[in-house]
Parts: C-alpha cells; sequence; structure tokens
C-alpha cells in the first residue's frame, strides 16, 4: 500500500496541471461556489480520467454528499477523484473512516482540505495507529504541527519512509548542515534519499559555497548558503551548473568519486573494528 | 567469534569518546583545516572564480595512472589493464600529434596575462600586512586613530639596521630575519637596585613582546619578484617525442574507475606502479636520451625516477634524497620493480646518493636533472594530518620554502653540464612556489656564478596531453606549464618549467 501512495503522489506531481483546469471548470459555472454535482462535471471528470467512466452516477452523487457533509467542496471533490479513482469504489463509511484518520492528526479543516486535495492518494491510508505514531515523531522534530503539514505539502512520502531514514536526514539537515526548522519545511529534501543528499551538501562544502554556520551564531542572521530548496528542489544539471556554478560532468564525476570515498572509508572502518576485535 | 564488546556492559558516556560540546567542537582546527584556510585566502585571490573547482578537486581522492613495469610480464599486464578499459597515453599522445599536424593554427603565447596575477600578489601581500597589523593593533581600526600604524610589522628590532638595509640592497632573507629576531637590544643598563627579575622581563620598547619568535606570513608572499635584472629567453620547446617502451595507462577524463593493485609477476618483481598522473609529466619532459647520465635532486618515493628508468635510455641515474629514511623507501621501491638489483642496477647505473640537493657539488657533470623539490604539497597537506607542513610548529619551515626550493634549483643549474637542461617541478599551486622560485634560481646563479639559461616554452606539448589533463595554460603563467585539479581528470597539481642552460 505505502509504495502505492509514494508512486501515486509522483504521478499527482505530475499531474498538477490536470487539476488546474478542473479548478477552472469548477469556478467557470454560474456560481463561485458550486454545491451540487451536475452531469457536465462528472463528463468533465470521466475526461481526464478515464477509469471513472464505470461508475454510475449514484455512486458519484453518494460520495460526493460524503465528502461534501465532511466540508469539502465540489471543486475539491473533483480533483480527489480524479486524482484517485479507487475512492469512489469504497463505501461511505470507509470514506469517513479515512477522513477521521487524517483528522485526528489535528492539521485544522482547511489545511486538511488542502493536503488531502493536492495527494488524494492520502487518503488509502488506512493504520491509523502508524499514522498517527509518525505524524508525532514529526511533530517532535519540527516542533508543530502547521510544521508537519507543510513538510506533508512539500514532501508526502514522508509518511511512507521508515523512522530511522526520515531521522537520519534530519540529523543530517540539523545536525551537520546547521538548518533551521522552518527551511527544512519549505523544502522537498525529505524526498530525496539520504545518499543524494549528503552528496550535494559535501559537494558544496568542498567547493567552499557553503560554510556551516558557527555553532552559537544567531539562526536569524542572513548566510550566503545556498538555501535548501536550491539544493534540493532542483534537477541534477540545475543543481550543478546554477547552484555550483561547475559543469555537469564535474558533478557527476564527483557523486562517483565521492561514493568511492565512502566506500573505501566505511571498508576501512570496518576492517579496524576486526582487527581491534581480535587484539581483544 | 566472541567479542569482548558484546560481553562487557559500556556506560553510554564512554561510548563515545569525544566530547561534544559546542565549545570542544568549534576549538577543534586540524592542520588540514589550517592548510585550507591558507589556500582559501591565497588560491582565491589568485585564481578568483576558478579555485573553488580546484579545491573540490583537491579535497576528493585523486586519479592514478598505471606505469607498465618492463622487467615483468609487460604483454601480460598490458593486456589485463586494457581489458579493464584502460588506454595506452601513447596512443593518446600519437592522435594528438596527427591532429595537431593537421591543425597547424599558433598556440597562444606564453606569459601575455602574467600581469594579472603581479597585481593579485601585490593586493593579496597588502592586505595580509593590513590584516596582521590589525591583528596586533585590533583597537586602532575601532577608534579611527589609524594614522600612526606601522604600514608593516617589524619583528626584528630592526631601528638601528634599518639604514643598513637601505645601503646595502641584499635581497631580503627570511633567514636572517629570523636570526636578527634573537638579539635583542644589549645596550641599555638596568640599575641593580630595582632587582634583576626586571632583567627577564625587559623588552626593548619597539618590539612586540611575545613576537620575538613570530614569523609574518606575509614575508612569505614576498618571493614572488617580477623584475628581470638577468637575461631571460623564452624559446618553444622545438621537438616531443614519446619514449617507445614506456606503456602509461590511463582512463579517459570522466571515468573514474580504479586500477587493480600491482601484482607479482614471473621474474619477482611487480607488474605495475601506480602514481599520480601529473606527476609523470616532469620525466617525460626531460626527454631522457640514450646514453645521457641523469640526476633526480629529490627523488623519493621513486615515481618519476622508475618512469625514468622504464624508458630503458638511461646510462646512468643519480637519485639523491635528504633523508635516510626516504632514501630507503626510494631504495624499496625500485627493488620491488627492477628486475636483477642486486647484480645489474645497484651501484653501477643506479647510485644513491643521500645528501642535501643544495650542497651537491659535482658541477657540470650531469646532461639532465629532475628536480622535484619539496613543497607544500597541495593536496597531501589537505588529506593528510600527519607529516603535514601547515603543523603550527613548522610555520618557519614552511614560509622558508621557496628560499630552499630556489637553492636547490640554483645548485641543481650548477650541476648540469652547458647545453643539458632540467625540469622543475612541485605539486603546489602557489605562484611563489612556481614562477617566483624559478625567476629567483635564474636570478642567483647569474648573478653569483654568471649562469644563463633558457626557458623552454612546451604550451605546443602539453597540448598533446589536452585529453587526459587540464591545464592551466597560458593563464598567469610566466616561465613553466601546470596540470590543475579537475574533477573528471583528478590530477595535479603539477607545476613544471624546463630549463636549459646556455652554452
Amino acid at each position: 500500500m505505502i509504495r502505492k501512495l509514494v508512486f501515486n503522489a509522483k504521478v499527482v506531481l505530475k499531474q498538477q496541471p490536470k487539476f488546474q483546469l478542473v479548478k477552472h471548470l469548477a469556478t467557470n459555472s454560474e456560481s463561485p461556489k458550486i454545491v451540487q454535482l451536475q452531469q457536465i462535471h462528472i463528463d468533465e471528470a470521466v475526461k481526464l480520467e478515464p477509469n471513472l467512466s464505470i461508475f454510475t452516477s449514484e455512486v458519484w452523487r453518494r460520495a460526493h454528499e460524503t465528502f461534501q457533509n465532511h466540508g469539502l467542496e465540489t471543486g475539491n471533490f473533483l480533483r480527489i477523484v480524479t486524482g484517485n479513482p479507487g475512492v469512489l469504489r469504497r463505501t461511505p463509511d470507509k470514506i469517513i473512516n479515512s477522513l477521521e484518520i487524517w483528522r485526528a492528526c489535528q492539521f485544522g479543516e482547511n489545511l486538511l482540505h488542502l493536503l488531502l486535495t493536492k495527494y488524494p492518494e492520502l487518503l488509502d491510508v488506512s493504520d491509523s495507529h502508524q499514522l498517527l505514531s509518525h505524524i508525532g515523531f514529526l511533530k517532535s522534530r519540527v516542533s508543530t504541527s502547521k510544521n508537519v503539514w507543510k513538510l506533508l505539502m512539500n514532501s508526502p512520502d514522508v509518511i511512507a519512509q521508515p523512522e530511522e531514514v526520515v531521522e537520519e536526514k534530519l540529523n543530517l539537515m540539523v545536525d551537520v548542515m546547521r538548518l533551521e526548522v522552518p527551511e527544512i519545511v519549505k523544502s522537498c529534501a525529505l524526498t530525496l534519499p539520504f545518499e543524494e543528499l549528503r552528496c550535494r551538501h559535501a559537494f558544496l562544502l568542498r567547493l567552499g559555497l557553503f560554510k556551516p554556520r558557527p555553532l552559537k551564531a544567531d539562526p536569524d542572521e542572513p548566510t550566503t548558503n545556498p538555501k535548501l530548496y536550491q539544493i534540493t528542489d532542483t534537477s541534477e544539471k540545475t543543481f550543478a551548473t546554477k547552484i555550483c556554478h561547475v559543469t555537469l560532468p564535474e558533478f557527476e564525476a564527483f557523486k562517483e568519486l565521492y561514493a568511492k570515498e565512502l566506500e573505501g572509508k566505511s571498508r576501512r572502518s570496518k576492517e579496524a573494528e576486526d582487527l581491534s576485535d581480535d587484539e581483544d | 567469534m566472541l567479542k569482548i564488546r558484546s560481553i562487557c556492559l559500556l556506560q553510554r558516556r564512554w561510548k563515545s569518546g569525544a566530547k561534544k560540546r559546542w565549545n570542544v567542537l568549534q576549538n577543534k582546527k586540524n592542520n588540514c583545516d589550517r592548510a585550507l584556510e591558507n589556500f582559501d585566502d591565497f588560491y582565491g585571490s589568485v585564481y578568483g572564480s576558478r579555485w573553488k573547482n580546484m579545491r573540490a578537486a583537491l579535497l576528493t581522492r585523486h586519479k592514478y595512472i598505471a606505469m607498465v613495469n618492463n622487467f615483468g610480464d609487460t604483454e601480460q599486464t598490458c593486456s589485463m589493464l586494457e581489458m579493464d578499459g584502460a588506454i595506452n597515453m601513447k596512443s593518446l599522445i600519437n592522435l594528438a600529434l596527427g591532429r595537431q599536424q593537421e591543425t597547424t593554427d599558433t598556440m597562444p603565447e606564453q606569459g601575455k596575462s602574467r600581469h594579472e596575477i603581479e597585481s593579485k600578489l601585490d593586493s593579496l601581500l597588502r592586505k595580509q600586512q593590513e590584516r596582521e597589523v590589525a591583528h596586533i593593533y585590533p583597537s586602532s581600526a575601532e577608534d579611527g586613530s589609524a594614522t600612526t600604524l606601522p604600514q608593516q610589522l617589524k619583528y626584528d628590532n630592526s631601528q638601528e639596521t634599518q639604514t643598513e638595509d637601505v645601503n646595502q640592497p641584499i635581497e631580503q632573507s627570511l633567514t636572517r630575519a629570523l636570526e636578527e629576531d634573537y638579539r635583542l637590544d644589549e645596550h641599555r643598563l638596568v640599575d641593580p637596585q630595582f632587582g634583576t627579575g626586571g632583567l627577564y622581563e625587559y623588552m626593548p620598547a619597539h618590539s612586540i613582546k611575545g613576537m620575538e619568535d613570530w614569523v609574518a606570513e606575509s614575508e612569505h608572499y614576498k618571493y614572488y619578484k617580477t623584475n628581470a635584472d638577468f637575461p631571460l629567453t623564452i624559446e618553444p620547446e622545438a621537438s616531443f617525442y614519446f619514449p617507445e617502451h614506456l606503456s602509461l595507462y590511463t582512463y579517459e577524463m570522466g571515468n573514474c574507475s580504479d586500477f587493480k593493485g600491482p601484482k607479482k609477476c614471473l621474474t619477482g618483481v611487480l607488474s605495475h606502479y601506480l602514481m599520480d598522473g601529473a606527476s609523470t609529466l616532469p620525466p617525460l619532459f626531460l626527454q631522457v636520451k640514450p646514453g645521457e647520465r641523469v640526476l633526480d635532486a629529490c627523488a623519493s618515493p621513486g615515481g618519476k625516477s622508475l618512469l625514468m628508468l622504464q624508458t630503458l635510455h638511461l646510462d646512468q641515474l643519480v637519485c639523491n634524497d635528504v633523508q635516510e629514511s626516504r632514501i630507503n623507501k626510494l631504495r624499496k621501491v625500485l627493488q620491488e620493480y627492477l628486475f636483477d638489483y642486486k647484480d645489474r642496477w645497484a651501484c653501477k647505473r643506479l647510485i644513491f646518493s643521500q645528501s642535501d640537493a643544495r650542497n651537491l657539488d659535482q658541477y657540470e657533470q650531469f646532461d639532465k636533472i629532475l628536480v622535484d623539490v619539496p613543497c607544500t604539497t597541495d593536496r597531501h597537506v589537505l588529506n593528510a594530518q600527519d607529516n603535514n607542513i601547515f603543523k603550527p610548529t613548522r610555520i618557519k619551515e614552511r614560509l622558508r620554502i621557496p628560499e630552499l626550493q630556489a637553492g636547490i634549483l640554483a645548485n641543481c643549474l650548477r650541476l648540469l653540464r652547458p647545453g643539458g637542461s632540467l625540469v622543475y617541478s612541485t605539486c603546489s599551486l602557489s605562484p611563489i612556489q612556481n614562477d617566483g622560485v624559478v625567476h629567483m634560481a635564474l636570478q642567483k646563479v647569474f648573478t653569483e656564478y654568471g649562469i644563463t639559461a633558457t626557458i623552454k616554452d612546451l604550451s605546443q606539448q602539453t597540448s598533446l596531453f589536452s585529453d587526459i589533463f587540464k591545464f592551466d595554460h597560458p593563464k598567469g603563467l610566466k616561465y613553466g606549464q601546470m596540470v590543475v585539479p579537475f574533477l573528471p581528470a583528478n590530477f595535479g597539481p603539477m607545476y613544471f618549467s624546463k630549463i636549459t642552460r646556455n652554452m
């Protein structure tokens, strides 16, 4: 399920233009707030997502009613079903259930609706206990619910990553890169694999473009370091040429060399450990 | 296997040996950090925006070149290396030669943009001096009374000697400055009634207490002089040939694969020698010909000497180094790679000598000399803690390096037969240790011994290697060529300058 979720999150990111269209459609209809689900809406949605054609109008009406009862407007409902057609297959009880799971995270109704509309796949989460403990863990690291929400808005696959993985990345950003929480939640850094994050950071360090802040420096003091979102939310080419001002071959060579360096280091430390154990 | 660690219970606080308090972490600054800081400052202003690329490359592991041992299973080794995807350098050079003959466009002449580097060094020197002054008189900058600040710090009680200095324009010698440090003011008398305890505390008013032993970093930058008061000719090197029997294997630019380790061959020697690719260039450009007597003035650890031996051209090679341990290291390497070492090589065609290269006195005895002087070894000091010249206690040694290098180079020029040539090389990016030293040495041999020399411009030849190495040509180099570290071809840094002694 989790893998599916991650995958879907990526698909959704690609589908953003489609949503714009639906939104356009929603706002273009007679009133700014549509409360009635009309046939024209369904037709448009089917055009965007052909899989939706199998559902009867009764199913549509029922699902729409359920969402509406929970405060989601028709426009949002349409975006959710086009993004995640599986929702329509569920009984109202199940839908309510998953909405309740998310409501328990206490992001606030408005923000929750934004989150679910952006990533309808999040409705596939079924294990409330696991989700809540994961959200609790995230909250302990980024301090407020709002920050957790921001984090999810930028990198929804965080909830699918094991705690240790997220912890490792957060530790790197907080302890080594010495970044503040607001900067972390503003970027998609957590979607990046740990190795990639570490490699980009190391490259900037060696270029002399990223200076670790002094340990007791004022966090509000502006730095000349590139912003985290510039480091993580860029393609390899943009990162190399625009942020590091080097050529792409140089960055590629560095990635290879750095991986080898780390491999050699871990092998050496392992050997040293074995050796010292032998001596014992 | 039973591990002690799994039996004994270790308290958590003992598990991590190092302290984690912020002030402990912050104060931890090792020799590599010191070196990096120095380089950032120095090279940052010399190379500008290109420094960051070199910086990243220097801090990342470097690339090797494999030199096939002709005394082992040569063909087998070659085919093994070729199977791994390595390319023979000879074929690359031949390709480049063919290409060069097709397009005979003129290369940019050497030394055009050297004014750039001079002004940069000047401003660096000034900046360093200002910083030192500000470091000693920190308050003056704030209260605005900077009018009486000295232009540069005087550590050597030079008030009375200053006038003499003007009269006899001896070149500034750091050694001399250091010797003078210890000569304190002895003219004043202290009245015994105030107790002799004051004597120990007494310092003349015009020197700074605690700084008698101090060497200013800016002294180092003064070695780069530009006024040429000796005859100097620079002419393009006419020919280049790649030694027939030498096989060097490398991966193409961008390929970061590793070579397999050397194996023992049937003859009992090792199959190939792995070395930094850029180190192959100085001995190659020395162009050793059959029947020549060659000196490697600072030979250890022996890669370059071995390369010259592998050309099979040498008549006699004298390997010199200053320390016995280094000679031993060199001997060990050559024993591992030369077949029948004891009978055929030792003391016959291969002679070891242990002495300071400045004191060698077989004048006009050698046809070719390789002068690979001790330097700041930029890559080493950034990556290894031990034997690091940026150790605070070695500051005098470090700042005096250019003097040592110029001494060695000047003496080696005297060891050359008239018409013979030498290659001076360093593995540093510093223009002071490179062009600055060549300049100092040429000046010295001319004023003291009347020796004149010709600089060979190798730019035509280095362009043959441009598929493999990244050269820093022609920016800012007066007398030589330089391989700069570049991530896809992470060789060097290596500066080399070919000098021919005039007849």
